[in-house]
């Protein structure tokens, strides 16, 4: 092994939770809250099935398209940092070890469709037996009791059953989902507040651990923005508005628009539907551009807050079109934020990676994979705190990495257990 | 057992400045788990949520907002205006007892009134402050405005929303302002922990563009290793198929994914196992992506033929005969129906579903809270069940300022002759 390689994970004492430990048990719906918590200053262990691995090694999108276990893109992202050791929990050698880990860990992970934690002795009864101080996180598609408690769900039943989808989409295509996992994301972050809420209370009532029940479905729901009060106060059932936004659940002005090099989105049909519209029509007036919006009366129109007919609002969207689809977005973003208005372009992935604010805010990190012989760029902090700052903590795991650094260093297993252990199929 | 244990974040004192969407989403975690947090606001500049709909009786007021109210509960209102030559003043008096300061303005906003941390921390060592505005503290675009609407654009969701050959419509909701204060309350709640074991307060600068992009999967990684650009796919996936959302004879539209060999073999039995299912080409799930309009149409034509409405009585033909559409089965049957052969699936639901949910009134999502102006009105609690210190939406959100003779007299300690004083001078605008 290169002795420059680092390791993995990477310490990390002035994280605010250093000193915690964490067991991830988790699948697409918790593996992003351990790895947060880690990158805060846990010890994140993440429990594998020997052999294999666990099941999302297998998803995809893979390192060069070629999948295996430790090429998953999805691995690399949600796993990054933590420790891995194998155990199966079928076994009760396996669990007999799972004992001795859960007694030395603070939170417990895991997303078991209800019922089926009991027999791996993941459920709240045995992680309490084995250490009445851990708080066991159970993240579930609808949570663990309940009409829905034991339906299947992925990320695109979440978005549809806790309401999200409903409001993306237009009339004539109908409801969409986000492509990129919006429950599993929601839940994940949802997750992690429960955590941290319940670590808090251990702390302030003699270490008192308790079991924290996290729903997908309810996550999702807390991303409806104000639907569901509209929903309480008016009756009116917000949909999704395509290029336009909803206002108390109408369709309102439109927000989306093309430029010479992609989109861009700008509120209110660019600020020029409202108070601010002076700021807009003068620019538009200034390109000499306006067809006429610079004219006293429709100046006295656009900032009236009364509803215009139809067709000014055509002629007023048309209008700022045509202006827009001659110039490129990142500056007439910076323009029209000069001028007052949050206008935002719209990025990719690539956009974002190339970000000049990004870049200035030293944003990025690079994750050393000694084993490829490569580095790749990974999301920096997503926080920044002055005392006790985010740290990454080096690339995914692979199978069973850490099993002689935790069994050995933190169970203190000898060697020949070990070996034991792993003919017996347990690690 | 859980009457004995302390509420979480009891005793803790919250200043806060945060307003809109993410803020306030942020110290609603602390005040439904026992924090007394006070919402600072201002009548000369009145939260903008204050001003934006849903209102009770579709009457603006500024204590009548639907909006403001759900992202508000349990906390206490207080109004000060910074503006006026002791405004700063006072309200520093009151956050020399807080333990938190969270904000969401501009930055440079605090510190044009003095209210920086680091001038903060002179009247209170162990403050912990965070500041959330949309990029950061830092950087080019630092002072640049906006909501989540716009900031959902530049953090990558509109072009991960919609359609392929669709214009990127991004979600219909503000969506960071839904996203991100989770990841600024765990980070908040972790330094509070800290704070409690350490006694040290600390700053904290959180750009939610930075924190969103840590919602997009492997949306960053496909590119920086794989020089891959993802995009939007519609209700289809990179990785399952089946996947997306059909619509039934009701107008409604429902979920189903495949994401397993398993929930290909519960759908294919659910179905009755038509023959399209077992061709060769639908064997393994890499096949069954290629093939996804092939099965889109046939489950396209499945609903169609399928789905009956409520009133219309359920047909049944003999098993595997050919024939007319044979409407058996109501949106909610289909759902019954897949999941019963552990097919992941749901309905589509709407704002008026969810409000009849009843998982969700099992689990109480939403709360009922009493509003002196509002009425009877629905909150959104968290996600999450805590089985010793549960979640307590104490009561309904503030009204403007009302708790101003607490915060400035009793906390602030001013007495009742310089309160009159300041109000009539117009300190608590």
């Amino acid at each position: 092994m290169n002795p420059e390689s680092p390791t993995i994970p990477l310490e990390h004492p002035a994280g605010p939770l250093a000193g915690y430990r964490v067991l991830d048990f988790a699948d697409e719906k918790g593996q992003l809250c351990a790895r947060i918590l880690g990158e805060l200053g846990a010890d994140v262990i993440k429990v594998e099935p020997p052999r294999d691995g666990d099941p999302t090694r297998q998803n995809g999108p893979f390192f060069k398209g070629e999948s295996g276990p430790d090429t998953s893109l999805y691995w690399w992202t949600m796993n990054a940092g933590k420790r891995s050791v194998t155990l199966q929990l079928k076994l009760e050698a396996g669990r007999e070890i799972l004992r001795r880990l859960i007694a030395l860990s603070d939170i417990v992970i895991e997303t078991n469709t209800p019922g089926d934690a009991a027999p791996h002795c993941i459920d709240y009864a045995s992680v309490s037996a084995a250490n009445s101080s851990a708080i066991l996180v159970s993240i579930t598609n609808f949570g663990q009791t309940g009409p829905y408690a034991k339906w299947q769900a992925t990320d695109i039943v979440g978005q549809a059953m806790g309401g999200l989808m409903h409001l993306n989409g237009d009339d004539e295509h109908g409801p969409v989902r986000v492509t990129a996992p919006q429950a599993y994301a929601q839940v994940n972050f949802q997750a992690a507040v429960g955590a941290m809420v319940a670590l808090y209370a251990r702390g302030v009532n003699d270490g008192v651990g308790q079991h924290v029940d996290v729903s997908m479905q309810e996550a999702v729901a807390n991303a409806m923005d104000n639907t569901q009060q509209i929903w309480d106060i008016r009756r009116t059932n917000a949909s999704g508005p395509g290029m336009h936004r909803n206002a108390s659940g109408v369709k309102g002005a439109r927000y989306l628009f093309e430029t010479a090099d992609g989109w861009l989105v700008a509120l209110q049909t660019g600020g020029l539907i409202g108070t601010g519209a002076n700021a807009i029509i003068d620019w538009l007036a200034e390109a000499g551009e306006a067809r006429g919006l610079d004219s006293p009366e429709w100046r006295a129109r656009l900032t009236s807050l009364q509803p215009l007919p139809p067709e000014d609002v055509s002629h007023v969207e048309d209008t700022l079109a045509a202006f827009l689809r001659t110039r490129k977005k990142e500056a007439l973003v910076e323009e029209a934020q000069r001028r007052g208005a949050g206008w935002a372009p719209v990025f990719s992935p690539c956009e974002i990676v190339d970000s000049k604010h990004l870049a200035a805010r030293d944003y990025w990190i690079r994750v050393v994979h000694e084993d490829l012989g490569e580095s790749f760029i990974y999301p920096g902090a997503p926080f920044k705190l002055s005392e006790t700052p985010w740290k990454q903590r080096g690339r995914a795991p692979h199978v069973g990495e850490h099993n002689i650094q935790v069994y050995g260093s933190l169970l203190r297993l000898d060697e020949a257990e070990l070996r034991r252990l792993k003919l017996k199929m347990v690690v | 057992m859980s009457d004995a244990l302390k509420k979480v974040f009891e005793g803790l004192r919250v200043a806060d400045f945060a307003w809109v969407g993410v803020g306030p989403i942020v110290s609603k975690y602390l005040a439904d788990h026992g924090a007394e947090v006070v919402r600072i606001e201002s009548s000369t500049y009145p939260e903008a949520l204050r001003r934006v709909g849903p209102f009770v009786d579709d009457q603006p007021g500024i204590d009548r907002s639907g909006y403001y109210a759900n992202f508000n509960s349990s906390k206490l209102g207080a109004t000060v205006n910074l503006k006026h030559p002791r405004g700063p003043e006072l309200i520093k008096r009151f956050i020399a007892t807080c333990d938190v300061v969270t904000e969401s303005f501009t930055p440079g906003t605090m510190a044009k009134f003095g209210l920086d941390y680091e001038s903060l921390r002179q009247l209170r060592p162990d403050l912990l402050m965070i500041s959330m505005p949309l990029y950061g503290q830092t950087g080019p675009w630092a002072s640049y405005m906006g909501y989540g609407h716009v900031l959902q654009a530049a953090a990558g969701y509109n072009h991960m929303t919609g359609w392929p050959d669709q214009p990127p419509i991004g979600t219909g909701v503000a969506y960071t302002d839904f996203l991100v204060p989770h990841l600024a309350a765990t980070a908040l709640i972790a330094a509070l922990d800290y704070r409690r074991r350490t006694g040290k307060g600390q700053y904290i600068d959180f750009g939610q563009m930075e924190a969103a992009v840590h919602g997009l999967g492997t949306a960053i990684l496909d590119w920086t290793a794989n020089g891959h650009e993802q995009v939007r796919l519609g209700n289809h996936d990179m990785e399952a198929a089946p996947h997306n959302a059909y619509k039934c004879r009701d107008g409604r539209w429902i979920a189903i994914a495949c994401a397993t060999e398993k929930h290909w073999e519960g759908l294919k039995a659910a179905l009755g196992r038509p023959e399209w299912c077992d061709m060769d080409r639908m064997r393994r799930r890499w096949q069954r992506i290629n093939e996804l309009k092939e099965i889109d149409r046939h489950l396209g034509f499945w609903f169609e033929d399928f789905t009956r409405l409520e009133r219309e009585p359920a047909l049944q033909t003999e098993e595997g005969v050919e024939g007319p559409p044979v409407r058996k089965f109501t949106t909610e049957e289909i759902v019954e129906l897949m999941q019963s052969f552990g097919v992941p699936c749901g309905i589509v639901q709407s704002p008026e579903a969810m409000h009849a949910d009843p998982q969700l009134a099992h689990r109480g999502h939403y709360w009922k809270l009493q509003h002196p102006v509002m009425g009877l009105r629905t909150y959104d609690g968290p996600a999450f069940r805590l089985s010793k210190t549960p979640t307590e939406l104490r009561k309904a959100a503030p009204c403007l300022g009302e708790d101003n003779e607490y915060v400035f007299k009793e906390v602030a300690g001013l007495s009742e002759d310089e309160f009159i004083e300041l109000l009539a001078d117009g300190a608590f605008e």
